[in-house]
């Protein structure tokens, strides 16, 4: 994807929110059985930022049409797709879901012990090696589940999750 | 009592062996977070806001500041090795750092890059303890309006310095900062706007969940997503990590002028130390004898770019302090550090805290003290540190990202915010918005908001005030030239005078 693709998607979504944040403050109660100023009501920023948002969004829709050397410049691009996707889901899922669900420490082991696995383990690599591997990565998740627990809890005084 | 009386109050009450102890540790820390290509001073400083909650308040603040500046120093590490800045302060260091490391003379760059940051910190430190007290008691005459119009120069002007491609993208990141401090309940009425039904946003979305999401848990997916870079390996028998004192001194002027620009775009709210470090590198560039040396090893292209990060430190502390605008995304996080931590920053705290000042420069330099110290003698350990696979340390990071987000307020929504805002940070740095200008929207929403709404019931609706007000209306013309510069034609007939007298001090 191009740069002037990706801002103008992004024009889009950004002109959608400027209206709705015109249109949140318009609606905005105004607060008028308390007899506030009519200058201080709750919505009049909120306003004004829609307005400007607005305006920055249609001012970059219309730059990306410019034929320069920023908007031809790719997006997304040099990095590992797959690396990323892994990441994104393995975070997401230990902070949305594991985190709450299981006892803290186990939550953090697991994570901690997938998250080095996937990324180092030797898949064509010897016997040996692939055992140094599993063996960090167990040393690693005991590690920063224990060291994490107790500096919170103990230390710190946190009602772990 | 004068500033550097502060000054040497501060540093005597910091002489004491749990605060050396702190300050040794946390500057190691520092410097290992920003030798990480991935990790940056403005994570490790929100990370470490999260680990001192228990700390007192005086101790608590000398960690952050200790990590602050550990951190932005420890980013030319990678970058003088691997070529790849370990924060984006440190940049500009890579350009004359990686092609001395080349030649085999790492090490010498390293000492360079560790005299080139001591020597700007100090500068700043003098700057902060001398401009910082007038500025807070000038400051104490600010009301609603000015602080309006100040809440809107730190935002528009940090969106028109750190955007990447065009200041409209700076722009849009503060204009979704500011709409992200809207959420919650508001500061004058207590009207809660925008929570969409959810009873957890009706106190607003706090900083720190945010800025460990936008800078912690974003490093992590952008440090997964890069290529790891290849530590250069080459060694010259006639390195060494101490620097020539007669290397220094040639560029004495270089290290001054470096200080003071340092400094000073460490005081413009939200801009921080990389464009510290590419205003003293260009500056320097311009102004050197040996120009032909730079990029390919200067050793006063690395002075100056050290030197001009490092002092953006103890600027950003400036307007942080007196006025609790932000100087760097790093500053933003230590203002909400000190709320936690019961300071208040801004206009009254010399009136409240008199010393404060003193004592915070006294921490930056003792955290500087370390940090040579570091820099002088471990440079073989931190060769090592960079070695260290992202697979074993970004579990690590992100784990502290989770706990450290949870400890605050001990809710798992706060988690969720970390989450969401890590998610969009990556997105939006991929486009190349700005992160500061976000941060900086965040934390002046609330400013913005209540200073224009009791600005305009002071003046029953009428606007005049905001423009005729003497800063108020310095603060118009500033914003206007700021937008207007953006323009071409504006661009050249309002710099036309400053390069007629440049060309004459040439010739």
């Amino acid at each position: 994807m191009h740069m002037a693709l990706a801002d103008r998607l992004t024009a889009i979504l950004f002109l959608m929110l400027g209206l709705a944040l015109l249109v949140g403050g318009y609606t905005m109660d105004r607060l008028e059985i308390r007899q506030i100023h009519p200058a201080s009501i709750p919505g009049l920023v909120p306003m004004i930022l829609g307005v400007l948002l607005s305006i920055c969004a249609v001012l970059l829709y219309r730059s990306s049409y410019r034929p320069e050397e920023r908007n031809a410049a790719p997006v997304f691009s040099g990095g590992s797709w797959g690396r990323l996707g892994i990441t994104t889901v393995i975070c997401t899922v230990y902070a949305l879901g594991l985190v709450g669900w299981l006892p803290y420490f186990w939550a953090t082991f697991v994570f901690a012990v997938c998250f080095t696995l996937i990324f180092s383990f030797p898949l064509d690599g010897e016997r040996r090696t692939q055992l140094i591997a599993v063996a960090g990565a167990l040393v690693l998740g005991v590690g920063v589940a224990l060291g994490s627990s107790l500096l919170f809890q103990e230390l710190f005084l946190v009602r772990l999750p | 009592m004068s500033g550097l009386g502060d000054l040497i109050a501060g540093l005597s009450s910091l002489l004491t062996p749990m605060m050396l102890f702190h300050a040794a540790w946390a500057t190691l820390l520092g410097i290992v977070v920003g030798s990480l290509p991935g990790l940056t001073a403005t994570m490790g400083v929100a990370l470490m806001t999260t680990l001192t909650y228990s700390l007192d308040s005086t101790s608590a603040i000398f960690v952050l500041i200790c990590m602050y500046v550990g951190a932005i120093y420890g980013g030319s590490r990678s970058a003088i090795l691997l070529n790849i800045p370990g924060t984006p302060a440190s940049a500009a260091t890579s350009l004359d750092g990686y092609p001395l490391a080349k030649q085999g003379r790492a090490g010498y760059a390293m000492g360079l890059a560790t005299a080139g940051s001591a020597l700007g910190t100090i500068a700043g430190v003098l700057m902060l303890v001398l401009i910082a007290p007038p500025l807070a008691e000038a400051a104490l005459n600010f009301g609603s309006f000015e602080f309006f119009w100040l809440a809107v120069f730190g935002i528009l002007i940090s969106g028109q310095l750190t955007a990447d491609t065009t200041p409209l993208k700076g722009y849009i990141a503060g204009l979704l900062g500011l709409a992200v401090a809207m959420i919650g309940s508001e500061g004058i009425h207590a009207h809660v706007r925008f929570n969409l039904g959810v009873g957890d946003l009706n106190a607003g979305i706090a900083l720190i969940p945010a800025m460990v999401g936008a800078f912690g848990f974003a490093e992590v997916l952008t440090a997964m997503w890069n290529k790891a870079g290849e530590v250069v390996a080459k060694k010259d028998k006639s390195d060494r990590t101490i620097p020539d004192l007669a290397d220094l001194w040639r560029y004495k002027f270089t290290i001054a002028r470096s200080g003071i620009i340092g400094t000073i775009v460490g005081i413009i709210p939200g801009v921080g130390e990389d464009i510290g470090a590419w205003a003293s590198y260009a500056t320097a560039r311009k102004t050197s004898k040996e120009k032909e040396k730079f990029g390919h090893g200067s050793h006063e292209g690395l002075i100056a770019a050290e030197t001009g990060n490092s002092a953006v430190v103890p600027g950003s502390l400036i307007p942080a302090i007196t006025l609790a605008v932000p100087g760097s995304a790093s500053s933003a996080v230590l203002i909400a550090a000190l709320f936690i931590h019961g300071i208040r920053p801004g206009p009254l705290i010399m009136i409240e805290q008199p010393h404060f000042v003193g004592l915070i420069s006294a921490m930056v330099l003792i955290a500087t003290l370390f940090m040579a110290i570091y820099g002088l003698t471990l440079t073989k350990a931190f060769v090592q540190v960079l070695r260290v696979p992202y697979s074993y340390l970004m579990p690590v990071v992100f784990v502290l990202c989770v706990i450290g987000t949870y400890a605050l307020s001990q809710r798992i929504f706060d988690i969720w915010i970390m989450v969401f805002f890590g998610l969009v940070g990556f997105v939006l740095r991929q486009m190349k918005y700005p992160m500061a200008p976000l941060v900086l929207g965040i934390i002046l929403g609330d400013l913005l908001d209540k200073s224009l709404r009791r600005g305009l019931t002071l003046s029953d609706g009428d606007l005049a005030p905001f423009f005729t007000r003497p800063v108020s209306a310095a603060f118009v013309a500033v914003i206007v030239l700021s937008i207007a510069m953006n323009m071409p034609v504006v661009r050249r007939v309002t710099l036309a005078p400053f390069r007629w007298i440049g060309a004459r001090l040439n010739a």
